[in-house]
């Protein structure tokens, strides 16, 4: 396996290995660009996955010490866990559950679309759809999406969202597959077909699934040219006089720091370490934190506006039989003001097991009693969605340094405020309906709503704009204080949309991958 | 306060079933429970607690997920073993479990004028309980309940949860799509065509 020295200043560091750094240490492999990727987690191979939520909770998790705070009922609830997210070889594309949906035109030029919104901060980005198309095709291809664009077939539909799927078809509905997933449907890239085997989101057993794990970091270190680091956890970026990024400082499993030169480096330790990193990394240079002269690193941390819908059905479903997420409802992606809120929604249909469905079906100290018993009871006889929509960016909700208290690195411990919008409001029983219509339709005995479960998707926070005063990065994700310092995972997202983030994740970095190459041959990075 | 119902489905064909559950719940096991209970050599040899309050801690856990059409006692038992061996070896656990059962049942004479186990109706019997949600030995007890129950491999089957199927081959061959009240899902063929048209 390929070493690079400790003083190797030719090296682009990227600092984490899913979606994001996954793809790119990649793509700059292919290529022939030398990269080293720093991963906090540690080395997982197929054989650490196992069917089981709680066992597969505490392996992956990424549990280190931090807060949720703001307005929304997880700074009660779910106080120290704001997000679940992988730390590990592969980041949370082990945890993800395969869906690889495209933005709509509409959700890249939000601002254009909503106008201004009080008390939210909505922008658009600087690229749209029909730039990004091609980049999505490569993604798609990439990670073996069903659809048009590999041609494989989308998946067969499980008991969970046939239920669902007839809920659609009788309320007049049209948009709802078992598809796009980055799950094979036939054995393709070397990886095998779903088997059916449920337990999507604790990591596909098989890799059938489209992981960093066993697709792109593998293959990056195989070209000789990526040399993948775990137990790696970066502490700062540091700068030359001139204010280039020349260097990260990271420590090891043991404790001891070590020094990575850098030629470039690339952030990808999703939308909470990836500010935290730059924050961190303040000097006399940059008082405010590396690439934040807009104020705005850390700032419009968005996951998604969501919620949970379970429905107890007639007959027997065993919805935890196949995919985890085996179908999507797009028909309700669409802004139309008059609806009362900006933006649109997507119903996912998705299994949880009998432990999730008995911590999550009223998550916090209330959850017990009578009605949550007698509600488990009806466990077998259940399908349900998760509902996912815009959230709007907004400068309150931010992750910033807590201002005494340290983890185990001796880094400030990270604070991940959210407060909802009253668009998320209007949105998420807007949701709630249409979810408790379409299951009646099926016979729907009983309907209970889940409120939303800590964070997996997480964007923002060092977001992309055409202008420096308002956001952290340009269009290729690059910084517009430092030339040599990128952002590669969602964190530079501009708006949410409705749709799962890691497609458009990995085609960004495809095309980041491009252009690095092209400005390092160019000399100009 | 409780599980957030969309709307509140209306009780059809199901309310004998209900009614059932629930004069189990009023009747047969408040009376089952605490005399099936007494004797028990696991409860009696407890270092922590003792018989009376071994009474009331399977009451409370029975009262925090009950299921007396799903479980048996002996699952609570097992359970209120389980919680009385973390308190044997921690005692800020054991003090404040001894402390919270004392403070349910002073709570108990105050508003009913019984000790908690003499309580027969099951809502008062929660209500009671909801005063003491927020503190430590409560959530401790529930969590230890929780686990026993919901993430256990023994219990799941009860609850028609099949878990790890990977050792299987997946469920690809085993009722992944076999329910019958709603229509089939789309052929290959008709997938192959959706993604090629």
């Amino acid at each position: 396996m390929t070493k690079f020295d400790l003083n190797d200043d030719n090296v682009v560091v990227i600092i984490g290995s899913g979606a994001g750094g996954g793809t790119l240490a990649n793509e700059l492999a292919q290529k022939g660009v030398k990269s080293v990727v720093l991963e906090a987690g540690k080395r997982f191979d197929l054989s650490d996955i196992e069917n089981d939520e709680w066992a597969m909770f505490q392996k992956i998790s990424w549990l280190d010490k931090r807060y949720s705070g703001g307005g929304w009922h997880g700074a009660v609830n779910h106080p120290t866990l704001p997000a679940w997210i992988v730390k590990g070889y592969g980041g949370s594309t082990i945890h993800w559950a395969g869906v690889a949906l495209r933005f709509k035109d509409f959700e890249f030029k939000t601002r254009s679309t909503y106008g201004e919104i009080d008390g939210a901060n909505v922008e658009d980005w600087p690229i749209d759809l029909a730039e990004m198309t091609p980049w999505y095709e490569k993604a798609e291809l990439k990670m073996g999406v069903t659809g048009r664009t590999t041609g494989m077939p989308h998946l067969p539909w499980n008991n969970g969202f046939r239920v669902l799927a007839e809920g659609c078809r009788r309320t007049g509905r049209s948009d709802y597959r078992s598809g796009p997933m980055a799950i094979n449907s036939v054995e393709r890239d070397g990886r095998p077909a779903c088997q059916q085997i449920g337990f999507c989101m604790q990591g596909c057993a098989i890799g059938a699934k489209w992981s960093t794990m066993y697709t792109e970091l593998p293959r990056a270190e195989d070209t000789g040219n990526c040399e993948v680091r775990t137990d790696a956890m970066v502490l700062r970026i540091e700068h030359d006089d001139a204010g280039k990024v020349n260097a990260v400082v990271y420590a090891d499993s043991e404790g001891n720091q070590h020094r990575q030169k850098a030629r470039v480096v690339c952030v990808a330790g999703n939308s909470i370490e990836s500010p935290r990193m730059l924050l961190n990394s303040a000097s006399a240079m940059f008082p405010d934190g590396l690439a934040n002269s807009s104020g705005q690193v850390g700032k419009n941390y968005m996951n998604h506006t969501t919620g949970g819908v379970y429905a107890v059905l007639p007959e027997k479903v065993h919805m935890h039989r196949g995919t985890s997420v085996a179908g999507i409802v797009g028909d309700e992606v669409y802004h139309d003001a008059s609806r009362g809120f900006s933006g649109g929604y997507y119903l996912e249909f998705l299994s949880l097991g009998l432990p999730f469905m008995a911590a999550f079906l009223e998550p916090g100290n209330t959850g017990w009693g009578r009605s949550v018993a007698g509600a488990l009871e009806n466990y077998d006889r259940m399908s349900g969605v998760w509902v996912l929509g815009e959230d709007l960016a907004q400068e309150r909700n931010a992750i910033t340094l807590h201002g005494s208290e340290t983890d185990q690195y001796g880094l400030p411990v990270p604070v991940v405020s959210k407060t909802p919008h009253n668009n998320d409001y209007e949105m998420t029983a807007h949701m709630y309906e249409t979810s408790a219509q379409i299951y009646e339709a099926v016979g729907a005995t009983d309907v209970y709503e889940l409120p939303a479960y800590p964070a997996t998707h997480n964007m923002g926070t060092n977001r992309m704009h055409a202008d420096p005063a308002k956001g952290v990065v340009n269009a290729y994700g690059q910084t517009h204080d430092i030339d040599n310092l990128f952002v590669s995972d969602g964190s530079q997202f501009t708006s949410s949309a409705a749709c799962n983030p890691t497609l458009t994740i990995v085609a960004l970095a495809i095309r980041q991958a491009e252009y690095i190459a092209q400005e390092m041959n160019a000399q100009n990075i | 306060m409780t599980i957030r119902f969309h709307r509140r489905g209306k009780e059809k064909g199901g309310s004998a079933a209900m009614n059932r559950r629930m004069f189990l719940m009023t009747t047969t096991l408040a009376g089952v429970t605490t005399n099936a209970m007494l004797g028990s050599a696991s409860f009696a040899s407890s270092a922590v607690l003792d018989e009376a309050q071994g009474a009331s801690l399977l009451r409370m856990i029975q009262d925090i997920y009950p299921h007396p059409d799903v479980l048996q006692v002996s699952h609570y038992e097992a359970i209120a073993a389980t919680v009385m061996k973390n308190a044997e070896a921690d005692a800020a656990t054991a003090s404040g479990l001894t402390d919270g059962l004392a403070r349910i049942d002073a709570k108990a004479q105050e508003l009913f004028g019984t000790p908690y186990t003499g309580i027969e109706d099951p809502d008062a019997r929660e209500g009671l309980l909801r005063h003491f949600q927020d503190e430590g030995f409560f959530q401790g007890v529930r969590w230890t309940a929780y686990f026993g129950i919901y993430d256990n491999k023994e219990v799941w089957p009860l609850f028609g949860y099949e878990g790890s199927s990977v050792e299987h081959g997946g469920y690809i061959d085993r009722g992944f799509s076999d329910i019958t009240f709603v229509p089939e899902g789309p052929t290959l063929e008709e997938r192959m065509a959706d993604v090629q048209a």
